[in-house]
């Protein structure tokens, strides 16, 4: 009788554990005869509303999953249209007037202007809803939906980069019936969305499950599902994509990316990025009202002495040892040459080389006396050239910056320490309370450079408090700032372009930032999975975290194979999970009957 | 009467190294000591600091050994011998002073525990306790990121965390000597609490203080390797600095096994050679153990 007790509960047991490990083979189990594509990012979602997010992964998916007034044209990357279809400016340019296009909502509804108008309004009106791009809509008077089809946007002052907006329209019916924009998480599934992909699934930290969207205006995606699991580290990504748990992964840097060169069924995707990498140099940072904040040294404050700094840099060896040739040296600024367009090259005059002579003659004609020990002094013989070099820690790539950059400054008599710093401590030595004097950064620039060249404006500076800011560093410049003005202004692109490239210089010349170089955006997809894949721009592009939903859009794959052989895919390890699981407990069950049946005999004799 | 007390001196030490010299184990660990502090203290005579700058290194990236690299080359083209020699005196400083300065904040605690009874002694039990149950690498980890990387900093990080188990094993010897009937006499004579802390417990603990840090310089070296391995390193080029760089750089996925290597049998070594010391010290410096057959 307790033997058969005891059986019975260890049956129930296995089952019950059978029962819990068959859901979690239900969340990776692609069914037969679907396409799905699987990407890897290593970037949790911050927040599923497009208010409130920023971060790439996040932004990323809102692009798949609603639409814009506009879309970069693949080939071009210059402003085409989306539910938008085409637009007219007043003569003051201060005016613009909207077609809408005739969509559908994912939940069968249609798309009207009046959508827009509520979307853009909230970003105006609700503080909360500015998080993710208030200021797209700083220079914006009015928004208003004259009828269905037509939305008038009225401007403040003229505004070239109005056609960039990054802001998702969402829908009216669903966002006004939610509540709170800023306690929305907007997780009621499937997400109504106009784009070309409906979110149908999202745990958090976990999974964001991504379906084509049948009523989408240019028509179905080819493959049916997008996938997009998260990894916490890339080295546990990597694997998963030589696995096959994943087939796509982007946003790489160089080592990782190496470790996968000679594999016969990954392609290497190597094309030139969107991201800068520079120095940001603590030249006499000022709170917004102008008062000098933080503990910079006042060397810095020297145009001469950032000069020589930056003739002491090799960026070529950079690029080489660094990120093993995977990058591009910098010769320019803050935009990367992938925006021919608006990317200044130094040539001439301009352009500071690798020069250390020059650097050395450069300090020691502007007074910067070397000591006995080869360090230099300031002309007042006060303070020695000691810098502190502010990077993250966990950072093997900006470490081995470091050791290069003392190197370099060593030779023209220049002291750098390195300090080691958590992100969230970097971000507010480097942005708010200045307590640096050289700090490592970067900037993903998106085809308009508007918002990477406002990063350099004296009104992102922090208040006194720390608050505001989005400064890269603490510039204040009157020249910069008239440029800025006029670039906003200049409605033909051409002429903008040209006043953004003499920015750039302005930049270049005066030094508050050393851009470094360009890395390249290193990405890699198994070729046995997905069969083609159309980049962003189109020649040479970017297939994750670029802009637009083309690659997504144009991925084609294989249709998963039928159940049995599905174990390949995703959901072997759920499925190993279960089968040891249940083997432990059929295990300890067995013991666990086999030490009673010794007990009962020991009882019975 | 100096002259005598020298003599005396002289012998025990003779006697003191008759004894270690008959453990086998003992000389071996020291032997390897010797060779180890030599080369630290020789390498800056002996080769040129410049190779350590990668601005100047000359080899190829992560290449294996050769007569110009005999250990090979780091993801930078340096080479792994220079950085090893290099890296073995910022280890090998910070394993002595931070075993010293546990030693010294140890032996005070204990002794000063084992003397006084009382309350005072019992707070001083539990601040010791306090810093006996805490984990002693998260602490040093802490530390180490709190006060911001540095040598100083890292000594002090892994000195200030590792000296309770010294009190602890002090205290204890302490309390045994002051049951000694002659503790007792010196007290009916005037003697002070400095006086017998310093002049009579003091020189009985020693041995025992002696032989406990050359076994804490051993851990203290695996701490500091540690510590530079999880990221609060030194800044300066240590073995456990090189591991790290090792592990960032994917040396083991590009084959390059002298580069993890050379590193990590300098760590077995030393600290093996470390613990064989001080087990022999031990074995030398207590009577129970001494003269047992072997």
């Amino acid at each position: 009788m307790i033997r058969g007790c005891v059986r019975l509960a260890a049956l129930s047991l296995a089952l019950l554990m059978a029962g819990i490990a068959a859901p979690a083979l239900a969340v990776q189990e692609p069914a037969a005869g679907k396409k799905i594509v699987r990407m890897g990012v290593t970037q949790a979602v911050d927040s599923m509303n497009p208010f409130l997010a920023v971060r790439i992964v996040s932004s990323s998916i809102h692009r798949w999953t609603y639409g814009y007034l506009t879309v970069p044209d693949s080939k071009t990357l210059q402003p085409s249209a989306d539910l938008a279809e085409s637009w007219t400016t007043s003569d003051d340019g201060l005016t613009w007037t909207f077609k809408i296009r005739d969509a559908k909502w994912s939940d069968g509804k249609p798309v009207t202007a009046q959508d827009a108008e509520y979307t853009f309004n909230t970003v105006m009106k609700v503080d909360a809803a500015k998080q993710a791009n208030g200021p797209a809509v700083e220079n914006f008077e009015s928004v208003t939906a004259t009828d269905e089809r037509t939305l008038v946007i009225k401007a403040k002052k003229p505004q070239a980069s109005m056609l960039e907006n990054p802001i998702p329209i969402v829908p009216k019916h669903v966002w006004e019936a939610a509540g709170d924009i800023g306690a929305n998480e907007n997780v009621v599934m499937p997400i109504v969305g106009s784009g070309p992909y409906t979110v149908i699934e999202y745990k958090k930290d976990a999974y964001a499950k991504l379906k084509a969207n049948p009523t989408y205006w240019r028509g179905k995606p080819k493959i049916d599902e997008l996938h997009v699991i998260f990894y916490q580290n890339p080295e546990a990504a990597i694997a998963g994509l030589k696995k096959g748990d994943i087939d796509w992964i982007g946003r790489l840097q160089a080592p990782q990316f190496e470790s996968m060169a000679g594999d016969p069924a990954i392609v290497q995707w190597n094309t030139p990025g969107r991201r800068a990498a520079y120095l940001q140099i603590n030249h006499g940072a000022e709170t917004i009202d102008d008062k000098p904040v933080g503990d910079g040294h006042p060397a810095l404050r020297d145009a001469k002495v950032r000069q020589a700094l930056h003739h002491a840099i090799d960026k070529k060896a950079l690029v080489d040892q660094v990120q093993s040739g995977l990058a591009v040296p910098a010769d320019g600024s803050i935009v990367p040459p992938m925006y021919s367009d608006f990317f200044w090259q130094a040539e001439g005059e301009d352009l500071v080389a690798f020069d250390p002579a020059k650097a050395n003659e450069i300090l020691d004609d502007a007074g910067y006396k070397k000591g006995a020990d080869g360090v230099r002094t300031m002309p007042d013989g006060k303070r020695k050239l000691e810098l502190r070099f502010s990077i993250h820690t966990e950072e093997p790539v900006e470490d081995k910056l470091a050791q290069f950059l003392t190197g370099w400054f060593k030779d023209i008599g220049i002291t750098l320490t390195t300090r080691k710093l958590d992100s969230s401590k970097f971000t507010e030595e480097t942005g708010f309370t200045g307590l640096f004097d050289i700090a490592i950064s970067g900037w993903s620039v998106n085809p308009d450079p508007e918002e990477v060249l406002s990063t350099h404006l004296c009104s992102r500076r922090p208040t006194a408090a720390g608050e505001g800011g989005g400064t890269e560093s603490f510039y204040c410049d009157d020249e910069f700032e008239k440029l800025y003005q006029e670039q906003l202004a200049e409605l033909d692109r051409g002429e903008r372009a040209e006043i953004i490239k003499q920015m750039q210089r302005r930049l270049y010349t005066d030094a508050p930032v050393i851009a470094l170089y360009y890395p390249n955006n290193l990405e890699l997809y198994r070729k046995d999975r997905i069969t083609s894949i159309t980049p962003i721009p189109e020649n040479k592009g970017i297939l994750y975290g670029g802009s637009g939903y083309w690659p997504v859009y144009t991925v084609d794959a294989v249709a998963a194979p039928a159940a049995g052989a599905a174990a390949a895919g995703g959901s072997i390890v759920p499925g190993v999970i279960g089968a040891v699981v249940a083997i432990v407990v059929v295990g300890a069950a067995g013991v666990l009957i086999a030490r009673r049946r010794k007990s009962n005999a020991d009882e019975r004799e | 009467m100096s002259a005598t007390a020298g003599a005396r001196r002289r012998t025990a030490l003779a006697r003191f190294w008759r004894e270690y010299r008959r453990n086998r184990a003992g000389v071996t660990g020291g032997v390897i000591l010797v060779v180890a502090v030599l080369l630290a203290v020789l390498t800056p005579l002996i080769t040129d600091p410049a190779g350590l700058d990668v601005t100047r290194a000359t080899g190829a990236k992560m290449a294996g050994p050769s007569l110009e690299f005999p250990l090979g080359t780091d993801e930078s083209g340096r080479s792994v011998l220079l950085m090893v020699l290099w890296g073995s005196r910022v280890s090998l400083l910070i394993g002595f002073m931070s075993a010293l300065l546990s030693m010294v904040i140890g032996t005070m605690t204990g002794i000063a525990a084992g003397h006084f009874r009382g309350w005072f002694g019992a707070v001083l039990m539990r601040i010791t306790d306090w810093f006996l149950v805490l984990p002693q690498l998260v602490l040093a980890l802490v530390l180490g990121a709190i006060l911001g990387g540095g040598v100083s900093t890292i000594i002090l990080a892994i000195g200030v965390t590792s000296w309770a188990t010294t009190a602890r094993l002090i205290r204890a010897q302490t309390l045994a000597v002051e049951a000694r009937p002659y503790i007792e006499r010196s007290k009916a004579l005037g003697a002070g609490h400095w006086h017998i802390m310093t002049r009579h417990v003091l020189p009985n603990v020693a041995p025992l203080v002696l032989a406990n840090t050359t076994l804490s310089v051993a851990s203290a070296i695996v701490a500091e390797s540690t510590l530079a391995f999880l990221g609060a390193g030194s800044g300066e080029v240590s073995w456990g600095g090189l591991l790290r760089g090792s592990y960032d750089w994917g040396a083991a996925t590009s084959g390059a096994w002298w580069y993890i290597l050379a590193p990590g049998l300098c760590i077995v070594a030393v600290v093996m050679a470390f613990t064989l010391c001080g087990r022999a010290l031990e074995a030398v410096l207590n009577p129970r153990l001494r003269g047992v057959p072997r």
